[in-house]
């Protein structure tokens, strides 16, 4: 006993002899989660200080003679005139693989009850995009597992494609399907031995949203067996603006983790809509002069910094983003869509008509683009789908004018039937993505006219039943496909023989 | 015109300037600035009054030590703090002293907005956060 006792006094003998130097103020205001303090001369834009309670906050307005600071945590217990004190540190949170599969909050902390997360190192929540010397080009695809996307829309390691549309159109399902494709090809390809081969880690930020759809979320991800892959930053609606503010630049810094390390990941912000609508609510609290519909004049820059964080670095990783938007009744052109298309590598529209239609995902053809484009699609991609793009926009303009009725030409009906399968084709149901040599082959059966002979309205069962039969009878020309990336004219002849004994067993 | 908040703050700052006297606080001045107020007691004379209570105070906090301690402490010591805070400082600091028990040893200095800790209370405080 008497050895502990000299243990600790001996600690207590080496802490004595130190001087420690802070830096306080004291709280003169508090209201809505925003604290005005008096001194705190030495503080730093963006450093944490310590409130009495283990409360932190941000420092974000450094005025003349007060600083203004948001408070993450508990501020019941908070009064007029209590000490708050600098810590010399930026808000950082914890940042590496003991995070996949955890639910964490915006500061990082787990919130899923399965106790404290063994992370080594913490990352600066804000931290200066990478520069010009040290990225690369965007070249390596990023497949979502949906095949309208990957053979029109193509989305690059490294690259931010915003997901765009009304609520309920299916957003974030193409999200939460983008990443339990990772993790199906995560676990191919780990299972292949595979030196060369890159897993794709996903982070999935939620903001602003009600904790029943994070849950749903976590529940889809877990079903698909994609949650080992996956870390949830969770600031849902119940919690202050100001980790809702905060919780999206929290998963920056993890997913930026990954790319450091030479690692890819994967990052979603659901939403940047209610991003942008905790910031302004931050702003106006701290009296920050508001522009149009009230957002601040650094609402541009708030998403630019965040998105740009994003990107493939040259001899290391990369960090691919899919920001969402919410837009009100399709328009596109309000302020914040307009913000985040500028600086997005491109966008994916959802459009209500065509979800209601039953046409999902409801991906608008003509709206959405890619501005990678194939440079981050595989060869054998581009062979059987490079022209779908066109056709099925100039199906819908010709489509337009059928509603008329009028007399069409054997050309036009032509269009107009093949249209009208390349859209059922791409019908596809939630959490069930495609493998991309799968959509290779489904796309070579349509290139090949096998569906032209199958009604329109049995487009739906007839994929499905050849997708089954290319997973259940032609795996090892599957593998084929995904191993040499491209058709050459003995796959092809595969291919095509694979078809033909397909067809027979289909009934139209 | 500045807007309310503004207007006080800006007010108020101007006093405080008129305070001081080759850059230090004159009582003669602030007696003065007084005066003024009274007698021509403009708009929000009361906000003035108390954002240039603030920053009169922030100023006179800047050239003081305040040296709370748990123990008995001697003039000698005082006067080397007030020594090495000038020196730290680059401006005159005098030391007052003023008994806290709660320290249990040792010192707490505190110059304006930093606090200088050398007490056994904060070193337990942090071996118990450190825990």
């Amino acid at each position: 006993m008497s050895t502990v006792l000299e243990q600790i006094e001996q600690q207590i003998a080496r802490l004595s002899t130190k001087a420690v130097k802070k830096n306080t103020g004291n709280i003169r205001t508090l209201a809505d989660g925003v604290a005005k303090i008096d001194g705190l001369s030495a503080v730093m834009y963006n450093e944490m200080v310590q409130f009495p309670g283990g409360a932190i906050g941000i420092a974000l307005n450094l005025e003349e003679d007060e600083v203004g600071c948001v408070i993450l945590g508990d501020i019941s217990k908070l009064k007029e005139g209590d000490e708050v004190q600098t810590t010399g540190r930026l808000l950082s949170v914890p940042v590496g693989k003991a995070l996949l599969g955890r639910v964490v909050d915006a500061l990082g902390n787990p919130v899923d009850g399965k106790g404290p997360i063994a992370a080594q190192e913490t990352y600066p929540v804000e931290r200066i995009a990478p520069g010009i010397i040290v990225r690369k080009s965007v070249s390596q695809p990023l497949f979502t597992g949906i095949m309208a996307i990957d053979s029109m829309i193509p989305i690059g390691r490294g690259q931010r494609e915003l997901i765009i549309g009304d609520r309920g159109t299916g957003k974030t399902t193409i999200a939460i399907d983008t990443i339990i494709n990772q993790a199906k090809i995560n676990k191919v390809g780990l299972a292949s031995g595979d030196k060369n081969f890159r897993p794709v880690y996903s982070i999935y930020v939620a903001v602003g949203q009600k904790n029943s759809n994070i849950v749903r979320t976590m529940a889809a991800l877990e079903a698909a067996g994609a949650f080992e892959y996956t870390t949830i930053v969770a600031a849902p609606a119940a919690d202050n603006p100001a980790n809702q503010y905060l919780a999206p630049f929290s998963g920056a810094a993890m997913g930026e983790w990954f790319m450091e390390n030479g690692m890819d990941a994967l990052i979603v912000y659901d939403d940047l809509s209610k991003h942008a609508v905790a910031y302004r609510q931050i702003s106006l609290i701290l009296k920050r002069p508001s522009g149009r519909e009230a957002y601040p004049g650094d609402v541009f820059y708030l998403h630019s910094r965040l998105l740009e964080r994003s990107a493939r670095l040259d001899g290391k990783g990369s960090l691919t983003a899919l920001p969402l938007i919410e837009t009100q009744a399709g328009d596109v052109s309000a302020y914040i869509p307009t913000n985040v298309i500028s600086i997005t590598d491109g966008q994916i529209f959802l459009e209500t008509d065509l979800f209601n239609q039953g046409i999902r995902p409801a991906v608008s053809v003509g709206l959405s683009v890619s501005r990678v484009g194939s440079a981050a699609q595989i060869k054998a991609t581009k062979q059987v789908g490079g022209k779908l793009k066109g056709e099925l926009a100039q199906f819908r303009e010709l489509a337009a004018f059928a509603q008329f009725g009028s007399d069409l030409d054997a050309k036009t009906k032509a269009q107009l039937d093949r249209g009208a399968r390349i859209v059922e084709l791409f019908k596809q149901p939630a959490f069930n993505p495609i493998p991309i040599e799968v959509q290779v082959a489904v796309l070579f059966a349509m290139q090949r006219g096998v569906f032209d002979s199958i009604e329109v309205k049995k487009i739906v069962p007839a994929a499905a039943s050849l997708r089954e039969f290319f997973t259940a009878r032609k795996n090892p020309l599957l593998t084929e496909i995904r191993t040499k990336a491209a058709l050459d004219k003995d796959i092809e002849a595969k291919l095509q023989a694979a078809v033909d004994e397909w067809k027979p067993t289909f009934n139209a | 015109m500045a807007s309310g908040k503004k207007y006080v703050q800006q007010f108020a700052r101007n006093l405080f300037t008129m305070s001081l006297a080759n850059g230090a606080l004159s009582d003669e001045r602030v007696a003065g600035v007084l005066a003024y107020l009274e007698k021509h007691r403009p708009a929000q004379t009361m906000a003035i009054l108390k954002a240039y209570h603030r920053l009169i105070a922030a100023e006179l906090a800047r050239g003081e030590a305040v040296v709370e301690h748990a123990g008995p402490i001697g003039e000698s010591v005082l006067r080397d703090l007030a020594q090495s805070m000038t020196q730290k400082y680059g401006r005159p600091v005098t030391a007052v002293s003023r008994r806290n028990d709660e320290l249990l040893a040792g010192l707490r200095v505190r110059v304006a907005d930093d606090v200088y800790e050398y007490s056994i209370a904060n070193q337990l405080a942090t071996l118990a956060a450190a825990v």
